[in-house]
């Protein structure tokens, strides 16, 4: 009976796992097709690649995808963990507030905050293009930051800081000397997610931006409408970064703390 | 520690400006016409009233909602017995599975959905493979079909991760308590497990079903041209017509359709009598 | 001695509420003084106003002189042993000592030199480099003490800091504190809701209660001279009875004149009179002062405490009709049923149900094979509210049915003026099987006679504790029975070094210094 179960279990997994990276590999093996179609494979060849890096549209959005994700990570979280600090500890209306406020990028579909946002640059009459793409994007990633580190400070003891504080330390040594390192797990996670949060955003950018300032997303998007391999090697180049930014930030913890152990 | 306390004040006036004031114009669009200055607004229903009176409008909004409820079923009966089978594995096999479901919700959504295009042409892999039994070929691409599965495939990861969580985090003790009392395996699954996590389906519903509703990019890839959604009408409001009052207007009522439910679901899991816990 | 602090007038506010209402205290150089009371009295507060963490909404603070209510925390001369330590997870004890001393930038050897003698001093020499969260409580205590010691402050607050150890570590603990502040000779301030911590440590406690002083003094003063019933029954255990102050010397209670040492109250005050278990002795019952029965003996390991009553508590009396009757046995539905007699207070007439007469009147229906309940599917009654004997019937979906009587009768209630109390039962009638079959027969008992008691002074319901019956349940048979319940009486707490048995009648006896006075609180 037992047994059985178990099975059952590894076909529905094995199903599950097909169904969730067949496409994207099929994208990666596409990619090295030799002919523009999608579903003939006729020989191995590197002439999307070749094209894609002589494509200047396609570099420029790489480029502006990666600048604008470095930045927004570094600002909003930043900016979200000295809120989220702060937050921990203001008064509770006060703080429920700033929580419900946050919450609204989350819980609103994308398309929502975007026009709103659409709305508001030309209301104040900023042009469209890369200062309004990277406000957009700080002001959607920091709610997450928020979000991940606030638990990390809920859970602190609340006598940490005032030690800090009754040992002589000021206010700003409590901050970088205490409580930063401890929730450090926190405002890594947080910036994890700003980071995929920024470099993946569609919705968002694609109402926001303008005068020729696109992302991979974007051009995806405008690139689809007829059949363009290209799409297939810029997927894949996209598939591989973010791999490698969840292997860095998932192995070199692990291989840290390795380390300490041996020392 | 109050030193800290004034960290927050900086970043309200930030929310004040960048998330209040924009949804705010919502509002104040939704409801006014009149040209793109304040001093010649106007109070008006009219937006509302030519959404709900033109029935293209009303046979898009019907499509979303009807395609976001299939969406979400699906989600529901596969996603189920996906989480059911992680979470009843070991601890190790539980977090490998959890990392594999959790892998490609990392990857670019556009990219993704971008992916199928190849996969469910009319020569494409799925045709090639069901013709391996003599089945098909079917014309997929470009069909509601599609539309769904683009949404399944997208969306269904929240499902099972907040299914998965709710069927972890129970007490084994109460299926122990269940054999004891007499239950048999299928009698303590439906008595004692399925209600237990029943809350962690509600949420992945909503989880589910708020990015169904206003998806435009999945129809727009997957459904082509011809197949429009309410977040497609709101794209083309924006984009392209330029009517901010109308576009407003309409996603005030995706919204406020959103919240509804949102609304219900909610209800129906804190109400004890509907789920069997008495909370 | 030097005055080294001095709150003044201290007023403090948390959202709208009054924490403080006016704290006056002096502390004084090298003195061990523990703050006192129970969690929410403000003794907390008042210590983090010191330390610089809360500033109050009125009043001065001094320290050596000067106002320091604007300096803030990382400028005063005041170290904190934070309740739970608040050690810094992510460093190791070393670092933790040394942090204050970093801070400073103290040069390093200096730092090294001071941090030894700390661990020396704590007894944690071996452990510089050990994580603190792999540490024991008390252990980890000691490195909150270290770490606040090692930047010589002239006042140590500690904030509960024995509070997460178990009883044992914490004596340990209670001797080392004091020892260390011998050693280093500076004020130590205590925060503490145990009055046997503050005892065995303090050289002067602070009584507070709901944000103000009650009584400051040394531990025997306090313990002696308690000022009021709060600090007498915080400070060790009391028996506090309620009394009248004839005239200076003279007091009167439990209806008797008595001798004492306290003088200067009014005629005729009514006053509280504090007699410690330790002062009281149980002596014959012709030689006893007051005149009582033992009613428990706990031992507590060198001492028995034993509890006697001098007065017995409200009592009342029901009858209990058993009958032998059978189920009634319905062949053709193969179903038993049974159903008893019951009374009914007029009052209750009004909030009758089915689900309330079928509890009283114990319905139940069964298939005798199975042992399964069977529901009941109808009750039929007619009722008025007024004295009488009304059938009601029971049947189930099968056609079985019992008919018994609902005796609605005028209460049946108990009033005790003398101790302010009122019980209420009703007489009831059972079968002889569901008596022998009962698990908890004395909570049975109050539930079929829907016994309950309550206090006239404040409605607050108080407990029944005696439930008396003279049958063997085993072997009960058909009859009328008695069964009394009653409420607790009058009882003292006497410390005996002899075992007396419950149900010994024995006297009290105490001497007139061994009782004390206090006036009545507001």
């Amino acid at each position: 009976m037992k047994k059985k179960k178990r099975i059952g279990a590894k076909i529905i997994l094995g199903l599950t796992t097909l169904f969730f990276y067949l496409p994207i590999l099929y994208i990666i093996v596409f990619s090295f097709n030799n002919s523009r179609s999608l579903t003939k494979f006729s020989g191995f060849s590197l002439r999307w690649y070749e094209k894609m890096f002589a494509d200047s549209n396609m570099m420029n959005a790489i480029v502006y995808t990666i600048v604008i994700a470095l930045l927004a990570t570094v600002i909003s979280t930043i900016v979200g963990t000295l809120a989220a600090i702060g937050l921990s500890r203001s008064r509770r209306v006060l703080k429920n507030v700033v929580e419900q406020i946050n919450n609204l990028p989350i819980m609103n579909p994308e398309i929502v905050t975007a026009i709103g946002l659409l709305m508001f640059f030309s209301a104040i009459g900023v042009e469209k293009g890369f200062l309004t793409l990277l406000l957009a994007h700080i002001m959607f990633c920091t709610p997450y930051v928020i979000l991940s580190v606030s638990p990390k400070l809920r859970s602190l003891d609340p006598n940490l800081a005032d030690a800090a504080l009754d040992l002589g330390a000021t206010p700003f040594q409590a901050l970088t000397k205490v409580i930063v390192p401890q929730i450090m797990p926190g405002i890594i996670s947080g910036a994890l997610i700003a980071f995929t949060m920024s470099f993946d955003d569609f919705i968002i950018s694609y109402f926001v931006t303008g005068n020729g300032v696109n992302n991979i997303s974007i051009l995806v998007y405008t690139m689809s409408k007829r059949i363009n391999p290209s799409i297939n090697a810029l997927s894949t180049l996209v598939i591989l970064l973010i791999t490698l930014v969840l292997i860095v930030v998932n192995v070199v913890p692990i291989m840290k703390e390795k380390r300490r152990k041996r020392i | 520690m109050r030193q800290f306390r004034s960290m927050i004040y900086p970043y309200v006036l930030w929310i004040a400006i960048m998330i209040v004031v924009p949804m705010l114009l919502i509002l104040l669009y939704a409801f006014t016409k009149g040209a793109n200055d304040v001093a010649t607004f106007r109070f008006t229903l009219e937006h509302f009233g030519r959404f709900f009176s033109d029935a293209v409008f009303l046979d898009v909004l019907k499509r979303s909602l009807v395609i976001a409820i299939w969406t979400t079923i699906v989600c529901v009966f596969l996603g189920y017995p996906i989480a059911y089978a992680i979470a009843t594995g070991s601890e190790k096999s539980k977090i490998f599975w959890i990392l594999m479901i959790t892998l490609p919700t990392w990857i670019n959504m556009l990219v993704r959905t971008y992916a199928w295009v190849g996969i469910l042409q009319d020569d494409g892999l799925l045709n090639k493979f069901l013709g391996l039994f003599g089945i098909g070929p079917f014309h997929m691409m470009y069909t509601t079909f599609a539309v769904v599965l683009g949404m399944v495939y997208n969306f269904i990861p929240f499902m099972i991760l907040q299914i998965h969580t709710s069927l972890a985090k129970m007490d084994k003790s109460f299926l122990e308590a269940a054999s004891d009392l007499g239950a048999n395996r299928v009698q303590s699954f439906l008595r004692i497990t399925l209600p237990l996590s029943l809350p962690g389906v509600l949420s992945g519903i909503t989880l589910v079903f708020l990015p169904a509703v206003s998806s435009f990019f999945i129809p727009k890839l997957l459904g082509g041209g011809q197949y429009v959604l309410i977040g497609n009408v709101i794209e083309t409001q924006f984009l392209t017509s330029g009517d901010w009052n109308f576009g407003s207007a309409i996603s005030l009522i995706m919204a406020i359709i959103i919240m509804l439910s949102m609304y219900l679901t909610r209800k129906v899991d804190t109400d004890p009598a509907a789920n069997g816990r008495g909370e | 001695m030097k005055k080294l602090i001095q709150f003044k007038n201290i007023v403090k506010e948390f959202d709208g509420k009054l924490v403080l209402k006016g704290v006056n205290l002096d502390i004084y150089e090298n003195e061990f003084v523990t703050l006192l009371g129970p969690s929410g009295c403000g003794k907390t507060t008042l210590l983090r106003i010191l330390g610089g963490f809360l500033t109050q909404n009125e009043g001065q603070v001094l320290f050596d002189g000067e106002e320091i209510s604007k300096v803030p925390p990382y400028k005063r001369e005041i170290n904190t042993v934070f309740q739970k330590y608040a050690l810094f997870p992510h460093m190791n004890v070393y670092n933790n000592i040394a942090f204050g001393l970093k801070i400073k930038k103290e040069p390093k050897d200096i730092i090294e030199q001071k941090v030894k003698r700390m661990l020396k001093l704590v007894n944690l020499e071996d452990f510089a480099d050990k994580n603190v969260t792999e540490m024991s409580g008390g252990q980890q205590q000691r490195v909150a003490i270290a770490r606040a010691l090692v930047n010589e402050p002239s006042v140590l607050l500690l904030d509960e800091p024995l509070g997460a150890l178990d009883l044992k570590l914490r004596q340990e603990m209670q001797r080392e504190l004091k020892k260390i502040q011998q050693e280093v000779g500076i004020t130590f301030i205590f925060v503490t809701h145990d009055q046997e911590e503050a005892l065995t440590m303090s050289d002067k406690i602070v009584v507070m209660k709901d944000g103000e002083i009650q009584q400051i003094g040394s531990p025997t003063d306090i313990y002696n001279e308690p000022v009021n019933e709060f600090v007498a029954n915080f400070i060790g255990e009391s028996n506090i009875i309620e009394g009248v102050m004839l005239e200076d010397y003279k007091v009167m209670f439990e209806g008797r004149k008595f001798e004492c040492v306290d003088f200067g109250f009014d005629k005729n005050e009514v006053v509280d009179v504090v007699i410690r278990p330790e002062d009281l002795d149980i002596v014959p019952r012709a030689d006893g002062k007051l005149k009582g029965v033992v009613k428990s003996v706990l031992f507590k390991g060198v001492h028995y405490e034993t509890m006697v009553e001098t007065k017995i508590g409200t009592a009342i009396t029901v009858k209990m009709q058993v009958s032998d009757d059978r189920p009634v046995y319905n062949q053709s539905a193969n179903e038993k049923m049974s159903a008893n007699d019951f009374y009914l207070d007029v009052d209750d007439v009004d909030e009758l149900d089915d689900a309330t007469i079928i509890a009283r009147a114990d319905a139940q229906a069964w298939n005798p094979d199975e042992d399964e309940f069977i529901s009941i599917k109808e009750v039929q009654y007619n009722i008025e509210k007024k004295n009488g004997t009304y059938p009601v019937t029971f049947s189930t979906g099968a056609g079985t049915s019992v008919t018994v009587n609902m005796i609605v009768k005028d209460e049946n209630r108990v009033t005790s003026k003398e101790n302010e109390e009122e019980i209420f039962a009703v007489n009831f009638f059972k079968k002889v099987d569901e008596i022998q079959e009962s698990i908890a027969l004395e909570t049975d008992l109050k539930t079929w006679a829907n016994a309950s008691a309550w206090s006239l002074e404040d409605d607050e319901s108080v407990e029944i504790t005696d439930v008396e019956y003279d049958f063997d349940p085993e072997n009960i048979t058909a009859g009328v029975y008695d069964v009394t319940f009653a409420t607790k009486g009058y009882l003292y707490k006497v410390d005996t070094t002899d075992k007396y048995e419950e149900g010994d009648e024995v006297g009290l006896t105490f001497q007139p210094e061994d009782i004390h006075i206090m006036s009545k609180q507001p």
